[in-house]
Formats: structure tokens, C-alpha cells, sequence
């Protein structure tokens, strides 16, 4: 099964990773992030300055609130994911991708087709008030056929090589693309056709998905990947890998209805996820101990940069999980439900979990293009800014929800609520400067430096080795399941 | 058996058992609760629930596109706290006109499922044309781009929103008692300890602002000026101005204008009515959710706003002529003792005001009288009264008063 690698090189003439692709997504995913971001601050802005700016219509609060998220789910981490796909199946496969043509068109329908076109048409008007589903539907069919696109391009190298001894990294892009295909119609156009609380049920579903089933599986997919190939060791059990990833796709599909838990959704579904919702934190202590261990002796802050942020990723990732088992709880649930608290969990997971993890892939991947600048401490500060940003901006949050939740349970006026919690919200946006200033250090940290940098930081760091060497590490399950 | 080909029928069962997960997932968690709810709302519902007018579907677009559900949740919880706050739980049969759900997962404002009776129209539109106007806290996004110019010309899509607004929790209202015993029998579920809660909310709207008629407004104790000037700052100023004269930003788009607290004096009583029950038929919502003691202290800093001037004592001859000009024209609806419970008032959706609990001084009592009170029944007396009639008339209404002088 070393065969695998034998046609793939990492150094200047390697000739399978579409290394022009990398970088147009790793590129286009910053840009994305930095507008997405900023529709996050002015909305964050607008809570203690609602009449901002004169209160034109395109720049309310609702409108940018849609583009936020709407722009780091598609924009930012859609193009990173990308990017890193680009980047790992070739190695992953020993494959390349099915076409470099099919990949230019891709990349601009999922950047012009999807997200600048989407976020027009939300700041016009355009949209539906779903969440994780805001842009309009005539977007959602684009999706639909960007992610058809994708597998066609990503899935054909894994099944050609073969499906046994295949890396738990696989398992999750091949997982992740075929059920967030399928899950995806459910958030977008079901509840057009189905109404109120009927409809709510299928949301619920599809706001869990789109984080269970697109950005956690290719998120680990990459925490998957950059361990064993920056540390230079097998991941510590690769059954805890596989059993880690079967967990998560037969557990996170039934969490969705955890988002409406004492409503008029039969108590039995609502039962029935907050059980799974437990049990999810289980499967996320078994990912996350098994990365963990894979990590040992590369410290919490590992020198490699890309490893740094991975490595940050996955304590997020177990905190976030740890605490979404919680809240899903009645007794929880029925206080913070509906507070910042949530906000605060969500950015721990996209922000945290998620970002670090795209970051962290695509830091890792720039690096080995051979021909691409990448600006080794302006990374580092962006690092540390982000890291900052993030605990600010969450321990803020979930204080704030609290402090709501306080509030709410007492006979005190409504307003109240919204009195106590502007002091919380101002901290917020101040947290918006490490955050926005650290996605600003990304995006010159990987656009400056000499070119080659990245190759020669490896090299230096943990040596340059072939992809000979570095594939086994990825080894294929059977090595240990059989 | 190979151990290669164990590892892939391995995989090939498992991969088989993902994908029936996901469609379990769809199935128990989508699916299933669908038909259930389906059932639920064929069972439950009123034969034939109103459902959106034109109008009031555009409004319903317009509510999407501004992302309010992203801070008014359309989804009152089976949970106490949400009871208290809101009214009562929401019915699947609630909700079988909207497409999409609206339910949301954050408030930062208000539940809004029971909005449709909760505030009048001219607090809408003011409050949808700059929030701050009549709440000075308030931090929702203004919409001035819905109107032309001021609260009081709103475009057709500000109409549509508040027409939409007026929707909320309307077809549950519109239902009546009826409607809820005959959704109760359908639900058949006297052991569903969580059901039966959609049942017993005290109220179908809690909401504190919702206005009463004759509410029983707690008797309140002697109170804080400080602590009431503070409340009334904060509360009542956007509309009623700092001063009390009735220019506050939101006094603009009110129809009737609120009332000139300056220009009036008031009994204790009174204005815990007022605070408590709101004016019906007016932007003056109820402020139950203060405490008995913050509408204490709110009413001390409102009586302290009124600067009564010593009226010098009109002549008799005035007097006895304000009598016959008020027998004769106002006590139809203001009652024969100035207590505005006239014949008539079962006929006024606001009621006339009540002189025996506040006082207007000449000033105000001229003005009503000269110009009417707009957006009430109250219209101006100038060409039927001479200006002697609406002199003696404007001393005598301020003899009913019946706090201290």
C-alpha cells in the first residue's frame, strides 16, 4: 500500500496537485472572509449604534446579519475547504483531481455564481429568513450543482485507487460531500414548501448538518491530515480514527431538532436529539483524544505554524462539542436558549473549531506550493490575534448570555435584558480588532515573503521529505484494522 | 475470509448503515414530527383559520428580508418564564400559513408570536420609522426608508408590515374560547403534562404592554422621586419629552398626540390606572411590568412635572354657565360628573378623558376645546360654543378634580 504515494512528489515538479487551484481558493477564501467579517463587525456595531450610517436599507442589521454567516460558511470556509482538497487528494490518492478545467469552473461558480451574486442579493433584498440557508433559492440551486461539481472533481481519484486502506481523512471528504448534497435541500427549499412548525422541523435539521455534515468532517478532514504530515508520525489509532468518524456521521444528523427544544415539535424528536446530542459529545472525545495523542510532544502551541493552528483547532473542537452536549440539555437549554450564550457557542465553533482548522490547512498546503510567498512571523501574529480574539469574543458572549438568561427569568421588563447586555456587546466588537486585524496578518502572511518560503520554513522545521515519506504516515486503515 | 476482504464488506456495511443514519435522521426528525403535527393541525385548528391577506403577505416578505426573526423569535416555548412573558405556548395549527417558518433561535428583542393585539398602529409605524423614538433604549435597526419622510406618511410597504404585525397571534385570538376547548378536546392528551400548558397560559398575550380596559391596577404606595425621575427618563420621555410637554421624538408620528403631563395634575390612582392599563385605542401601552414600586415612583416623578398655576376663582356667573355648557355638550361622554363615563362611552374605542382623576389646567382645557383632540372623537367646539361657553366650560371641567388642591 506504499504504492500509493509512488507517483506524488511534494518538491517543485510535482505534477498532481493542481497547485494553481490552492491558491486561487486559499486566496479567494481570505478575501471572502475579510468582506464576511466585515458584515459581521458592522452588525456586531450596530447592536449599541443602531442608526449607523443613516440607516440605509442594505446596510440594516438583518441584511448584514444574512451576509455574516452566510459569507464564512461559502465565501471563507467553502474556498478553504476547497483549497485543502485540492491540496489532499492528489496525496491522499496518489490521484489527481478529474480536471483542472472542471476546476476553474468550479471555482467560479462557487465564488460568482454563489457567494458575491448571494450577498448582492441579500443586501438588495433578495432572501429567505432560514438559518445557515439565507441566500435566496435561485442561489441554492448553484450550490446544488457546485457540490455535484465537486464530487465529479474530488470523489473519482478516491474510488478509482479503491475504498480498502483508505485514510480516515478520506472517509470524511468522501462523507462529507455525498451527505451534505443530500442534507442540504432540507435547509434550503423544504421549508419554502413546508410550513411553520412542520417546516421548522426540516430546518433544525439542516442547521445541524451544515455545520455536522459539511464543515465538521472536512474540518477534521484536515485536522486528519496536517497532524501526521507536519509531525511525521501515524495518527495515534487508526481505529479510533474510524470509529470516531462512523460515530459522527450516524450521530450528528440526529441532533437537529436540539434547536427547538419546548416547542410543538413531538417531544419524542426533541428527546431523541438532545439523547444523540449527548452521545455526540462522546464521539467527539474519542476524535479529539486520538488527535490529541497524535499530537504528543508537539506541545499545546507546536513551532509549525500550520500544526499550531490544528492543534488549536482540536481543543476547540472538544470544548465546543463538550459544551453543545450540555446546552442541549432541558435543564440548560431552557435558560440560555435564545441568549448570546448560543451566539458565543456558534463562533466557538466556526470561528474556533472550524477556522483554526481551515487556517491550519490552508497555511499547511501554502506552504509546499512550491512557487508561492508566505510570510512566516507576520503568520505567527496572526496566531496569536486570532487565538485572543477568539477567547475574548466567546468568554464575552457566554458571559452575556447569561447575564440575559438572569434577566429573563425574572418579572424584570424585557428591556432590561437588552440594557444589560450592551456593555457585553461593545466587548464584542472590541474583540473584532484582534479578529480582524489576525484574518488581516493571514491574508499578508500568505501574499508576502519570498516565494518558496513556506518549502524552505518546512525544510527547515520538520525536514522536506518526499511524499514517499509522508504518505505512509497517512497510512491507510488496514495497516492496523486488519 | 481475507482480511482485505473483510475490511471492505466492513466498510460496505457501514457505509450502508451512514447513509440509513441520515435517512433516520430525516425520517424520525423531519418526517415523522411532520405527519404528527400534519395530524395535530387538522385536528386542532378551526374549521377555517384566517389567513393572510395581499397586504399582509407582502408585510410577511418584508419581515424576511429585514431578518426581524433573526431577533423576534414567532415561537412562545412550553416553559413558564416564556408564559409569563409572552401568553400562551404556539400550536402547530398557529403556524399552517407560513412559509417559511419565521420561528428563529435569538432574541434580542421580544417574542413577537402575540404582537397582533399587543400596540396600535401609530406606535408601529413611529417605532418601525426610528425606534428610539418611543423607546429610548430600543436598539432595532430604524427602517425611514419604508416611509416618505415622517412616521405619519408611510409607504405602502410600511403599511404592509404593520398589517403584517397585526397578524401575529390573530387567527389563535380570532378563535376565541371556543377555539381553545375545541382544540383542547382534539389534543385528547389530559396526562401530556407539556400539552396541556398550551392550555392554561393566564393570558393569551401576557404582553405587558398590551392595553387594558379596566385592569386591576394595583394601589399605589408613597414613592421615589429620584428613582421615578430616572424611570420616566428612560420610559416615558421619548414620547411625553423630558419636561412633560408632550415633544418627545416619538410625539411626531402619535395620533392622539400624548398627553401633556405638564399641563396636567393627577391623583395617584389615576395614573396607576393609566400606568397599568395603558389607553386603550392609543400608543399609551401598559407598563405592567414594572414593579408596583417602580410605578410608584414613575407616578411621583410624573405628578411632580405638572406646574398647576393658582387659577384665580372664576366668577359665579361663569361657573353656572360652564355647568349648563358642559350638562348640555360634554357629559355624554365625559360623565355628568366629569368622571368620562358617559352614556356614550361604550361607543369610543379611547376613552374620554376622566376629570375627576386629572386635572387639565385653562391652557389645555382651551386648547382640547378649541382644536379638538386629533385621532380621537373629541373635535373641535369652536364653531358651536362662543369663546364665553368655552372659557366657563374650561374652568368648570377643572372642578371635578378630586385630588388635593
Amino acid at each position: 500500500m506504499v504504492s500509493v504515494a509512488q507517483n506524488v512528489s511534494l518538491s517543485a515538479d510535482a505534477p498532481t496537485v493542481e497547485t494553481r487551484l490552492v491558491y486561487a481558493h486559499g486566496l479567494a477564501a481570505i478575501i471572502t472572509l475579510l468582506i464576511a467579517v466585515t458584515f459581521g463587525i458592522l452588525a456586531s456595531i450596530e447592536l449599541f449604534v443602531p442608526d449607523l450610517a443613516g440607516n440605509p436599507v442594505w446596510l440594516s442589521w438583518g441584511r448584514l446579519r444574512y451576509d455574516h454567516t452566510q459569507g464564512i460558511l461559502f465565501g471563507w470556509l467553502g474556498n478553504a475547504f476547497l483549497a485543502f482538497l485540492y491540496h489532499a487528494v492528489p496525496l491522499l490518492t496518489g490521484r489527481r483531481v478529474t480536471s483542472a478545467r472542471l476546476g476553474q469552473w468550479l471555482f467560479g461558480l462557487w465564488n460568482f455564481a454563489v457567494v458575491f451574486p448571494g450577498w448582492i442579493l441579500v443586501l438588495a433584498g433578495f432572501s429567505q429568513p432560514l438559518e445557515w440557508a439565507e441566500f435566496p433559492m435561485v442561489i441554492d440551486a448553484f450550490v446544488v450543482l457546485a457540490l455535484v461539481l465537486a464530487i465529479i472533481q474530488f470523489l473519482p481519484p478516491f474510488f478509482w485507487r479503491g475504498l480498502e486502506d483508505l485514510y480516515v481523512s478520506s472517509w470524511y471528504v468522501i462523507g462529507s460531500l455525498i451527505f451534505t448534497l443530500l442534507a442540504y435541500p432540507m435547509g434550503n427549499f423544504v421549508p419554502e414548501l413546508v410550513p411553520g412548525a412542520r417546516g421548522a422541523a426540516f430546518s433544525g435539521l439542516w442547521i445541524h448538518d451544515a455545520v455536522g455534515l459539511f464543515v465538521t468532517p472536512l474540518a477534521l478532514a484536515i485536522l486528519y491530515f496536517v497532524i501526521p504530515a507536519a509531525t511525521r508520525r501515524p495518527i495515534f489509532s487508526h481505529f479510533l480514527s474510524m470509529l470516531g468518524f462512523w460515530l459522527l456521521f450516524f450521530l450528528y444528523p440526529l441532533n437537529g431538532t436540539h434547536h427547538y427544544i419546548f416547542s410543538v415539535i413531538p417531544m419524542n424528536a426533541q428527546i431523541g436529539a438532545i439523547t444523540a446530542s449527548a452521545l455526540l459529545g462522546v464521539d467527539v472525545i474519542i476524535v479529539v483524544a486520538n488527535l490529541l495523542l497524535s499530537l504528543r510532544g508537539s506541545g499545546v502551541f507546536p513551532r509549525d505554524v500550520g500544526l499550531r493552528f490544528v492543534a488549536m483547532s482540536t481543543i476547540f473542537y472538544l470544548v465546543v462539542s463538550i459544551q453543545g452536549s450540555i446546552q442541549a440539555q432541558m435543564a440548560v437549554n431552557q435558560a440560555i436558549h435564545f441568549s448570546d450564550w448560543v451566539i458565543g457557542h456558534s463562533h466557538l465553533a466556526m470561528l474556533g473549531f472550524a477556522t483554526f482548522a481551515a487556517a491550519g490547512g490552508l497555511v499547511h498546503a501554502w506552504q509546499r506550493i512550491p512557487w508561492a510567498r508566505y510570510n512566516e512571523p507576520v503568520l505567527e501574529v496572526a496566531y496569536w490575534l486570532l487565538f485572543a480574539g477568539v477567547v475574548m469574543m466567546v468568554t464575552d458572549l457566554t458571559i452575556a448570555g447569561l447575564v440575559e438568561a438572569h434577566v429573563w427569568q425574572s418579572a424584570a421588563p424585557w428591556l432590561d435584558s437588552v440594557r444589560a447586555a450592551k456593555p457585553y456587546w461593545i466587548i464584542r466588537t472590541a474583540s473584532a480588532v484582534p479578529i480582524g486585524a489576525g484574518f488581516l496578518a493571514l491574508l499578508v502572511g500568505l501574499t508576502t515573503g519570498s516565494k518558496g518560503a513556506g518549502l524552505r520554513e518546512v525544510e527547515k522545521t520538520i525536514g522536506l521529505e518526499p511524499v514517499q515519506q509522508i504518505a505512509p504516515t497517512l497510512a491507510p486503515v488496514a495497516s492496523e484494522a486488519s | 475470509m481475507s482480511g482485505g476482504r473483510f475490511v471492505r464488506m466492513s466498510y460496505v456495511v457501514a457505509s450502508v448503515c451512514g447513509v440509513l443514519f441520515f435517512v433516520m435522521s430525516v425520517a424520525l426528525l423531519g418526517i415523522w414530527p411532520g405527519r404528527v403535527l400534519e395530524n395535530q393541525t387538522r385536528l386542532m385548528s378551526p374549521p377555517h383559520p384566517l389567513g393572510l391577506s395581499v397586504s399582509e403577505k407582502r408585510g410577511r416578505v418584508i419581515y424576511s428580508r429585514e431578518g426581524c426573526a433573526y431577533c423576534h423569535t414567532q415561537q412562545i416555548r412550553y416553559l413558564d418564564s416564556d408564559m409569563a412573558r409572552f401568553g400562551a405556548p404556539t400550536l402547530a395549527w398557529e403556524t399552517r400559513f407560513d412559509y417559511p417558518h419565521l420561528w428563529g433561535t435569538r432574541r434580542i428583542g421580544p417574542d413577537l408570536s402575540r404582537e397582533g393585539s399587543s400596540r396600535s398602529e401609530d406606535w408601529q409605524l413611529s417605532h418601525l420609522f426610528e425606534p428610539r423614538s418611543v423607546v429610548a433604549d430600543s436598539v432595532m435597526p430604524a427602517y425611514p426608508s419604508l416611509f416618505d419622510g415622517s412616521p405619519d406618511r408611510p409607504r405602502q410597504e410600511a403599511r404592509d408590515l404593520v398589517a403584517y404585525l397585526g397578524t401575529l397571534g390573530r387567527a389563535r385570538e380570532l378563535a376565541g374560547p371556543e377555539g381553545e376547548a375545541h382544540a383542547r378536546t382534539a389534543c385528547n392528551c389530559p396526562d401530556d403534562e407539556m400539552a396541556q400548558m398550551a392550555f392554561h397560559a393566564a393570558a393569551l398575550n401576557a404582553s405587558p404592554a398590551r392595553t387594558l380596559r379596566n385592569g386591576a391596577a394595583p394601589k399605589l404606595p408613597a414613592g421615589n422621586l429620584e428613582h421615578g425621575r430616572e424611570l420616566y427618563t428612560s420610559n416615558c420621555a421619548s414620547c411625553h419629552g423630558g419636561r412633560g410637554d408632550a415633544d418627545g421624538p416619538g410625539a411626531a408620528g402619535l395620533h392622539p398626540k400624548p398627553t401633556n403631563l405638564a399641563g396636567h395634575e393627577y391623583t395617584s390612582d389615576r395614573l396607576g390606572q393609566v400606568l397599568w392599563n395603558g389607553v386603550a385605542g392609543t400608543a399609551m401601552p401598559g407598563w405592567r411590568d414594572l414593579s408596583t414600586q417602580d410605578l410608584a415612583d414613575l407616578a411621583q416623578a410624573v405628578r411632580a412635572l405638572s406646574t398647576p398655576q393658582r387659577e384665580p376663582a372664576p366668577p359665579q356667573g361663569l361657573v353656572d354657565l360652564g355647568a349648563h355648557v358642559y350638562a348640555a355638550n360634554c357629559s355624554q361622554c365625559h360623565g355628568e360628573h366629569g368622571a368620562g363615563d358617559g352614556s356614550a362611552v361604550s361607543e369610543l374605542s379611547i376613552p374620554p378623558a376622566d376629570f375627576r382623576g386629572g386635572r387639565p389646567s385653562v391652557a389645555e382645557s382651551l386648547r382640547a376645546l378649541r382644536n379638538g383632540v386629533e385621532g380621537t372623537k373629541m373635535a373641535p367646539w369652536t364653531g358651536r360654543l362662543n369663546e364665553a361657553e368655552l372659557s366657563a366650560v374650561a374652568y368648570y371641567v377643572r372642578s371635578f378634580f378630586q385630588g388635593a388642591q
